[in-house]
């Protein structure tokens, strides 16, 4: 397990750091930074100046080296346009989107877990049916879409759910389900196969044998095993759900990281752009490592193969 | 399921692709969502014969006729005008083209680079192998829209650029799911039979793998051309994806965002073309799945 664990932890760090290399590179080369931040109409002398100032003007691989010995020493940089340390303002951002991935996984795990084990129970039934064909439309409506859709019906025309902002719980009501309802599909899916699965075996048959309840034993017996994949996928979804809070947050004015990202991107805040793509990553490499280590733990085959 | 087509086809030994064929002729949304599909690129195409209107002229004389169902609306603009006066009917076809050619092109991209790579990590395992999922783990660690967002915002939105930017993207599930079945062919005994006889590493790749798995390739580029129509129509609604004056999907519900209060049939018609478009293509999709996967040939 140990080397298993040490082995995953490297792996995550290259990856982390290659991703770095990635976002850094991204920025920079898509175009002069300088010029983005002088903005349009800027004289060349003007955003020679810029360049001087921000440093642009040096070998790209001197800025990197200088950029991720910042962030190893705790400074993420800091924003032009604001004037505020980049790490002040992820600060401020980061619990509105904390708060709306935990709000969106648990929506999608209380609709997907019962959904999944229902259709496990009875296959090729109206809940297996009613289930597969709520992943079905899920695919093929876009988030934007469904948040729109959200917004009309319970916004505008039944008006019981405010439209936009983040005070008060329930104006993460609605973000959460547009942006969890896309990780209910996969999560459903996995739920039914293990489910199916497990129930099928000796340990389930025998205690149905002893007499127990039907509920103690799909709970029990059979829940319990099928769970495991469902969090570590669960996990990753988590980290999906980062990325794309983006769409959501701005439709729904909600000032998490996913709308600060929007914001920098059209005013070319550079600093803020590389230390989100940086911090999502992060988060998603880091979700990942755990959902691994968390099935590693639990089944022996993974850490030994 | 006794039909005459059962008793008189085996006579005639169908070559395995035929027989996938007219399994594919079978199944019902298979034609279902081929119909639906077939019926968006010929209204894209045959735009300017379907109607007269030009999607960017603007008339603000005109501005938000509603469409022909109310009581003000006419057969002259059959979903009324938005806020500039231009004919909706008009925009939502020519704005097909743009979704459609996007999503194609993009998946020609993603396609060649993902089965490239999936082809060459399955086939020669090992390092190759170690290295190619090192690259897909870095592609699944970026998130796609932040990063689609970044560059194009950066380098300034183009056709071009989204189609790059897009198609750069969305290899991984072709890497993926082509590196395993290329895993599964990797020890066949036609394969080794083939290497045995003398064949080139490039032809044993193309005239021997690359046929035997066009079936999941398939599947996977329907679900990436759905995954990439909907990333542009994303893009667009948050404005930097496709630019006036050319018309996408994404971009009508875009500047028809304002109007969820008073036209909420202006985000309800583009949004429906799209939500259409991305079934039938997953209709389409999952019949071909069932047909060329071993428990869909009983």
């Amino acid at each position: 397990m140990l080397i298993y664990l040490l082995k995953r932890l490297l792996m995550t760090i290259l990856v982390i750091a290659v991703t770095s290399v990635i976002a850094f590179l991204l920025v920079h080369l898509s175009g002069d930074p300088a010029a983005a931040m002088a903005g349009e109409g800027a004289s060349p002398a003007d955003i020679a100046s810029v360049r001087e100032t921000f440093g642009f003007d040096r070998p790209i691989v001197f800025q990197y080296l200088e950029w991720v010995g910042r962030i190893l020493s705790g400074e993420l940089g800091r924003s032009y346009y604001l004037r505020m340390d980049v790490s002040d303002i992820l600060a401020d951002h980061l619990p509105v989107t904390a708060t709306l991935g935990v709000m969106a996984l648990s929506f999608a795990l209380l609709l997907s877990i019962p959904l999944g084990v229902a259709a496990a129970l009875r296959p090729n039934t109206v809940i297996d049916r009613v289930a597969l064909w709520l992943a079905v439309a899920g695919q093929a409506l876009p988030s934007f879409l469904f948040a729109l859709g959200l917004m009309y019906l319970f916004g505008v025309y039944l008006r019981v759910l405010p439209i936009s902002g983040g005070t008060t719980w329930a104006h993460f009501i609605m973000p959460s389900v547009a942006l969890g309802y896309y990780a209910t599909p996969a999560i459903m899916r996995l739920t039914r196969s293990g489910m199916m699965d497990v129930l099928q075996s000796d340990h389930v048959r025998t205690a149905r044998a002893y007499g127990l309840s039907s509920w103690r034993v799909v709970i029990r017996h059979g829940l319990r095993h099928a769970i495991v994949p469902v969090v570590s996928l669960a996990a990753v979804q988590l980290g999906f759900m980062l990325g794309g809070s983006i769409i959501i947050e701005s439709i729904f004015s909600l000032k998490g990281i996913g709308y600060l990202a929007w914001e920098s991107i059209q005013r070319a805040d550079i600093e803020v752009i590389q230390a989100i793509l940086l911090v999502i990553a992060t988060a998603y490499a880091v979700l990942t490592l755990l959902a691994d280590l968390l099935n590693a733990a639990l089944d022996p085959r993974i850490r030994i193969s | 399921m006794t039909n005459i087509e059962q008793t008189t086809a085996p006579s005639v030994a169908l070559s395995p692709g035929r027989m996938t064929l007219h399994r594919a002729l079978r199944h019902v949304s298979f034609w279902v969502g081929g119909t639906i599909v077939l019926a968006i690129i010929l209204a894209a195409i045959l735009a300017p014969a379907i109607t007269s209107h030009d999607p960017a002229i603007q008339d603000l004389a005109q501005r938000y006729i509603p469409p022909v169902w109310t009581e003000k609306g006419s057969w002259d603009h059959v979903l009324g005008t938005d806020n500039l006066g231009r004919d909706y009917f008009a925009r939502l076809l020519y704005g097909a083209r743009i979704s459609l050619l996007i999503g194609f092109m993009t998946v020609l991209i993603s396609g060649a680079i993902g089965t490239a790579l999936g082809v060459c990590a399955g086939y020669f395992g090992g390092w190759a192998d170690m290295i190619i999922n090192f690259v897909i783990t870095i592609r699944l660690t970026l998130p796609v829209v932040l990063v689609a967002l970044v560059v194009v915002a950066l380098v300034g939105s183009s056709l071009t650029l989204l189609v790059m930017v897009i198609g750069l993207l969305l290899w991984d599930r072709f890497a993926i799911v082509v590196r395993s079945a290329t895993q599964q062919l990797a020890h066949r005994e036609y394969i080794t039979s083939a290497a045995a006889i003398g064949s080139s590493t490039w032809r044993i790749l193309f005239k021997e793998i690359l046929p035997n798995i066009t079936g999941p390739l398939i599947v996977v580029a329907s679900i990436e051309l759905a995954h990439a129509v909907l990333l542009e129509a994303s893009l667009s609604f948050l404005g930097l994806g496709v630019q006036p004056p050319q018309v996408s999907w994404g971009l009508m519900v875009a500047e028809a965002k304002s109007q969820l209060l008073f036209r909420p049939w202006m985000i309800a018609v583009p949004g429906a073309a799209l939500v259409l478009l991305i079934f039938a293509i997953n209709l389409v999709g999952d019949a071909i799945r069932d047909v060329t996967t071993p428990e869909g040939k009983a």
